[in-house]
């Protein structure tokens, strides 16, 4: 397939076909490597530009020259990356006051007003008035789909399953074989799918099969890799 | 203003350095820390990044502190500063050749690929054909950039990989196997000559939503756009224009 095909199927609908962008990110690469120029963007510039701060007259100038430089974009694409990181985020809070460092003494406070919570908890008669959940909190969301069925080795693979992710509306699931090849492969808006008959898995060989679920956007996230065998005839 | 730029106002650069540091030491180490795991590494970059920034009498400290109008804040540079440091440190350390454990479980094939990508900056081409005149590989060029796929995806692995793909540039070409050179330098010249139809600020917005993976929300912030369902309208629509020119500039020869 040309080029041409690939951009021209690029349209609104299928735009959010990972596949597709893929191959479009591997035509983007124009240039491998760049020379730094003295017009590239000094530290504050590229500061502000990954923190959104620059003015609209500076910022003007500096995404002309982004547009033909990709070493800044890359300077620009970095520094915002690890400004999101968890971290790096901290630790400017509490440069800036934004957020306080545990000191010993702090830390010392905290674990006897832990304490105290604790006691207050087991001892308080409100407690015994509690009816509701006693239980931990339950856990946050997940963020990647977690195959569960089938792991290890198996009788049969009938369907496919795994745990749901909060926001995904779709699910995409691939199964391969021992080298590589891709012997399954569908998608749908469920946490299971039926395993084909037509498709044949020998028995003894090895599988992986891993689900990514998309949580926005051209935004998937992907399980592990995991493994299965079938033990036995595919079909009982 | 802060201490530390008081003493630096003093010329008393040693206290202003001592407080500066005091400061910002594990602000250094987290921004380290985003781009190296090894303890050894880390500490190495936090030793360069000093050095950088206490040389020349605090130059580079005075020269954001003298300046009267600053964009950013001070942590960002300090960020930023440190980001350009840690990769001045990695490109050359290996540049002399001492290459990451990462890169020593390489196979010999991909360790080359990676000496002559990673260290040496050589494009893909050149390092295909300085490989293939000196009898190290005997692959179609296709199936070469199978394997510096391979290569830039066993590197580019973990916290580790952040520097790595910082030094070996773009993420490469995953191309088709059955793509020939000319094939693939034709292809980037029609898409870059679609790309340069595009404004500068839609252009950046492309590279950086699709290429670099940036949320849609930091992309506004660089461009200037007001937030994220901007990013995704300009996007689709600069790709729709890329395809109106593409379509315009060669025959249909696959519908």
């Amino acid at each position: 397939m040309s080029i041409f095909g690939e951009i021209g199927r690029h349209t609104r609908e299928d735009m959010i076909d990972s596949d597709r962008l893929d191959r479009l990110r591997r035509d983007f690469h124009t240039d491998e490597f760049a020379i730094p120029t003295p017009q590239c963007l000094d530290p504050e510039i590229i500061a502000a530009l990954a923190e959104g701060t620059l003015d609209a007259a500076g910022r003007a100038g500096a995404v002309q020259h982004l547009a033909g430089c990709p070493l800044c974009r890359r300077a620009v694409a970095s520094v915002a990356a690890a400004l999101a990181d968890g971290p790096v985020t901290h630790e400017i809070e509490v440069v800036e006051g934004r957020r306080r460092r545990r000191g010993p003494v702090l830390r010392v406070a905290v674990s006897f007003a832990a304490a105290a919570t604790v006691l207050l908890l087991l001892w308080s008669p409100a407690a015994d008035r509690f009816t509701g959940h006693r239980g931990p909190s339950p856990p946050p969301p997940a963020t990647t789909p977690i195959p569960r069925s089938p792991v290890g080795t198996v009788a049969a693979v009938s369907d496919l399953r795994w745990s749901h992710v909060a926001g995904a509306d779709r699910y995409r699931v691939t199964v391969f074989d021992a080298t590589g090849g891709v012997v399954f492969a569908t998608e749908g808006s469920d946490t299971v799918v039926a395993f084909p008959d037509s498709i044949t898995l020998v028995p003894g060989a090895s599988y992986l099969w891993k689900v990514d679920a998309r949580t926005g956007f051209d935004r998937w996230a992907a399980s592990e890799l995991v493994a299965f065998s079938i033990a036995g005839p595919r079909r009982e | 203003m802060e201490p530390w730029q008081a003493e630096l106002n003093r010329s008393r650069f040693d206290a202003a350095w001592d407080l500066f540091l005091d400061r910002y030491r594990r602000l250094i180490f987290s921004a380290i820390r985003h781009y190296a795991q090894d303890y050894d590494d880390v500490m190495d970059v936090f030793a360069h990044v000093c050095e950088a920034l206490r040389e020349d009498d605090l130059r580079r400290l005075r020269a954001y502190s003298q300046q009267p109008v600053h964009h950013a804040r001070f942590s960002t540079w300090l960020v930023t500063v440190v980001r350009h440091n840690t990769v001045d440190w990695f490109r050359h350390r290996d540049g002399r050749r001492r290459l990451s454990t990462v890169a020593n479980d390489l196979p010999p094939l991909r360790r080359r690929i990676f000496e002559h990508v990673f260290l040496h900056k050589r494009s893909h081409v050149e390092a295909y054909e300085l490989m293939r005149s000196a009898g190290c590989v005997d692959l179609s060029f296709g199936e070469f950039l199978v394997e510096v796929s391979a290569t830039y995806r066993a590197v580019g692995d973990g916290r580790r990989g952040r520097i790595l793909r910082e030094l070996g540039g773009s993420t490469p070409p995953l191309a088709d196997v059955e793509d020939e050179a000319a094939t693939v330098s034709e292809r980037r010249e029609e898409l870059a000559l679609a790309l340069s139809s595009l404004s500068a600020d839609e252009r950046v917005a492309v590279e950086l939503y699709v290429m670099e993976e940036l949320p849609a929300e930091t992309v506004a912030k660089v461009v200037g756009w007001p937030n994220a369902k901007a990013v995704y309208n300009h996007v689709y629509r600069a790709l729709a224009a890329m395809r109106t020119r593409l379509e315009q500039a060669a025959p249909r020869d696959d519908r």
